[in-house]
């Protein structure tokens, strides 16, 4: 029997879902860090001073689930800097754009004629996942060349509010989907492309329902419309019914999931040999004058697309990269939007205010809400404790480390208390916990 | 625009509005209706009960944080809701300085000592409301007549029931509250009223109320096979004060779902087995104070597996 998983109903904020995607004008210069997947840091291959032309390979991949790093604008290398604006530190090229917009002659459109081509086809494209995991691409298709992958989950749920990207790209990159699943139809010989897409984008599942009316093995699925909807775990439970066991992984369930703007910049490779240099963004917010979908060179900077929409209506408080719910906040508007930034949110002062938290009254909100069945108190109470051991126990025993960072625990708790990033905390300490035992038994 | 002017914080960004302070005043809002019938019913006397435990449990709780340096909470409004749960389940028998020293009890002993709101393992009402009927059986014990009625006998319902040839309120008068007991006890209507607000505002869910007060109707129609006596029951006493209001508090009652529906189980049979087998008419207090202290192992024994866990 199939279970009910937990969500939420939150505000849907998608005030830019009409907004059909609008180029923005090439900015003066981009910076690109070296970390915009969440392998390894890409190493610089060009020099200072050097001439780039739109498409050029500028970083080369280096070590595990490593990505490309490719110019987003033709134009001179001014300098190759350190960069922390989104959190890690890294180096950062960056160009200064000639308004070009030439494209590098060197690229070829790719034929490849097998699995082993084709995935490294995908490596050199620089798509990774482009919903925010930023895990790259062609890592996750190579799973099948160890298990069969019977289904391919595209995931168009975009539960987050205030994001649009995704539902822009399904109705403006039909073709684009269309041509992606034939090539995984193609290499990976999957039975089932199922396209989950939550009811609120109720024009995107009917083009792609329309589109793909004549393929029996292309699947739309219409989701509910709730918080976290497009979460691995949530989203292949409500669409295939399976479940990711501890310890497992999903290739070996015989899916993959993949976003459906990741399919399509990897299908937009194979039909016009240009590597992810730009991408779609939703630009929105309470402090935004004029929410938009842009389409921008990877690289720009917040400033850039802040302009594009008109500028700022009032004092900006709060800069999200994503949505509210698990976006993360950045403290410069000279940030660059990387790979996987599918939207920037800036909240005026009064909204990215924060209550203050008071004691916890076991009220089991938190409990209810979570789409895992996970119990955020309980680790909230082990954090308090002391003892590392005792505090350890607990944690494994409640098992945090199965926490996704979803938010529905401190989105709902009425005394505000910072539930998620208590999560997230244990989850860090649990891990530093389980490598030094791990070692010190040895 | 520059840069130390941006908020840098943890995830979600956004809050729904659920709030500590506004559960406490919509608890405060659904007694309400039993607050105005108890004075209605009882008279004045009602009201001064009343106001005497709020005002000594939100002043005790404030001076107990100014003696123990902690941070200043009465204005988390949950001394009230304690203040006026003790109050209502006071009748006008007891002297207004009994009313005061149970809801210091309350505040003093069963919530601040354990470090308050949150962390006491007992409901302070009930558990001041055990210790008072023990401290002060004579007054405590039993229930004042409401000036509306005409006394025919001091003894509650629950006191009558099985005796032979004692006459029982009409069942309309006990929706009304039309018979002896606690002042904030009798009056079915104004509970109902307060379960429904409490519904509505998404405090509380139905299961607790609904479950307990079914299994002692239940029981009782399986022990005497009668509708009528299985009704007077669940009618009379404090079943339906507690059942709502007590039994559904946050912090002395398990935190799942299903550990909130055991919790309920628990507290109906044990309020069946000491009304109908013990020596006390009444056993919705004591079953809570028993269901509460069980309330962690419940927790324990209800836990969920994971989604892709184990």
């Amino acid at each position: 029997m199939k279970k009910n998983i937990s969500t939420l109903k939150l505000p849907h904020y998608k005030s830019t879902a009409s907004c059909q995607a609008v180029r923005m004008a090439v900015p003066k210069e981009v910076l690109l860090p070296m970390n915009m997947h969440s392998g390894q840091e890409a190493v610089p291959i060009v020099q200072v001073g050097e001439h780039v032309t739109v498409g050029q390979l500028i970083a080369r991949e280096e070590g595990r689930n490593s990505a490309p790093v490719h110019a987003s604008v033709s134009g001179t290398v001014k300098a190759i800097e350190p960069y922390a604006a989104n959190g890690r530190k890294t180096t950062a090229i960056r160009i200064e754009s000639d308004g070009k917009q030439e494209r590098c002659p060197d690229l070829k459109l790719p034929q490849p004629t097998n699995l082993d081509e084709f995935l490294q086809c995908v490596r050199d494209s620089g798509v990774v996942g482009l919903g925010g995991a930023a895990f790259p691409v062609w890592a996750k298709l190579a799973a099948a060349q160890k298990n069969h992958i019977q289904t391919v989950l595209i995931n168009g749920a975009e539960c987050e509010p205030f994001i649009t990207s995704d539902h822009r790209v399904m109705l403006e990159c039909g073709e684009l989907i269309q041509k992606g699943i034939e090539l995984l139809k193609q290499f990976l010989q999957s039975e089932e492309y199922i396209i989950g897409i939550e009811k609120n984008k109720p024009d995107a599942i009917e083009a792609l329902t329309e589109r793909f009316k004549d393929d029996p093995a292309v699947k739309v699925m219409p989701l509910s419309s709730v918080y976290p909807q497009g979460a691995k775990q949530v989203l292949l439970y409500n669409a295939t019914g399976k479940v990711v066991g501890p310890g497992q992984r999903l290739a070996s369930l015989g899916v993959i999931i993949i976003n459906v703007t990741s399919l399509v910049k990897m299908a937009e490779y194979f039909a016009t040999g240009m590597p992810l240099v730009e991408r779609i963004v939703t630009v929105d917010g309470s402090a935004v004058k004029e929410p938009k979908n842009l389409i921008v060179p990877i690289g720009s900077s917040v400033r850039d697309l802040v302009e594009a929409c008109g500028g700022l209506k009032s004092e900006p408080g709060k800069l999200l990269f994503g949505g509210p719910m698990m976006g993360k906040t950045v403290a410069t508007m000279d940030a660059s939007i990387l790979k996987a930034t599918n939207a920037i949110v800036i909240m005026d002062r009064k909204d990215a205010k924060k209550s203050e938290p008071s004691a916890c009254i076991r009220c089991g909100r938190c409990v209810a809400v979570c789409p895992l069945g996970l119990n955020p108190t309980a680790f909230a109470h082990a954090m308090e404790l002391e003892n590392e051991d005792e505090r350890a126990a607990i944690l494994q025993k409640e098992q945090v480390s199965l926490c996704m960072e979803c938010g529905c625990c401190s989105y709902v708790c009425p005394t505000h208390r910072p539930l998620a990033e208590n999560n997230s905390a244990a989850r860090r300490f649990i891990r530093g916990w389980e490598s030094a035992h791990k070692e010190g038994g040895k | 625009m520059t840069v130390n002017e941006l908020i840098m914080s943890a995830g979600p960004h956004i809050h729904s509005d659920a709030d500590g302070r506004r559960i406490m005043l919509d608890v405060i809002l659904a007694l309400l209706p039993a607050s105005i019938a108890a004075v209605v019913l009882f008279g004045l006397q009602a009201l001064w009960i009343i106001l005497t435990c709020v005002l000594c449990a939100v002043v005790s709780e404030f001076l107990f944080n100014l003696i123990a340096r902690r941070k200043q909470t009465v204005g988390d409004l949950s001394a009230v809701v304690t203040g006026l749960l003790l109050a209502l389940n006071l009748s006008t028998n007891v002297p207004l300085w009994q009313c005061a020293v149970g809801a210091v009890f309350a505040i003093v002993l069963v919530k601040c000592a354990f470090g308050g709101m949150g962390h006491n393992f007992a409901n302070p009402a009930i558990t001041a409301r055990v210790f008072m009927l023990m401290a002060f059986t004579s007054t405590v014990a039993g229930g004042a007549i409401p000036a509306a009625v005409d006394a025919v006998s001091s003894a509650t319902p629950l006191d009558l029931i099985g005796v032979e040839g004692a006459e029982l309120p009409s069942l309309m008068d006990m929706l009304l509250g039309l018979r002896g007991g606690a002042i904030g006890e009798t009056c079915i209507l104004a509970l109902l009223l307060g379960f429904v607000y409490l519904l509505v505002r998404r405090v509380i869910h139905w299961q607790t109320p609904v479950i307990f007060v079914g299994t002692v109707f239940v029981c009782y129609l399986i022990a005497t096979g009668s509708v009528s006596v299985a009704l007077y029951e669940v009618l009379a006493g404090g079943l339906v004060l507690g059942a709502v209001f007590m039994a559904t508090d946050y912090t002395t009652t398990p935190i799942t779902a299903e550990g909130r529906m055991l919790f309920a189980l628990g507290c109906g049979l044990i309020t069946f087995v000491i009304r109908r087998f013990g020596s006390y008419p009444e056993g919705v207090s004591y079953s809570i104070l028993c269901m509460n202290i069980l309330a962690p192992w419940l927790e324990k024994w209800t836990r969920r597996k994971p989604l892709g866990g184990v």
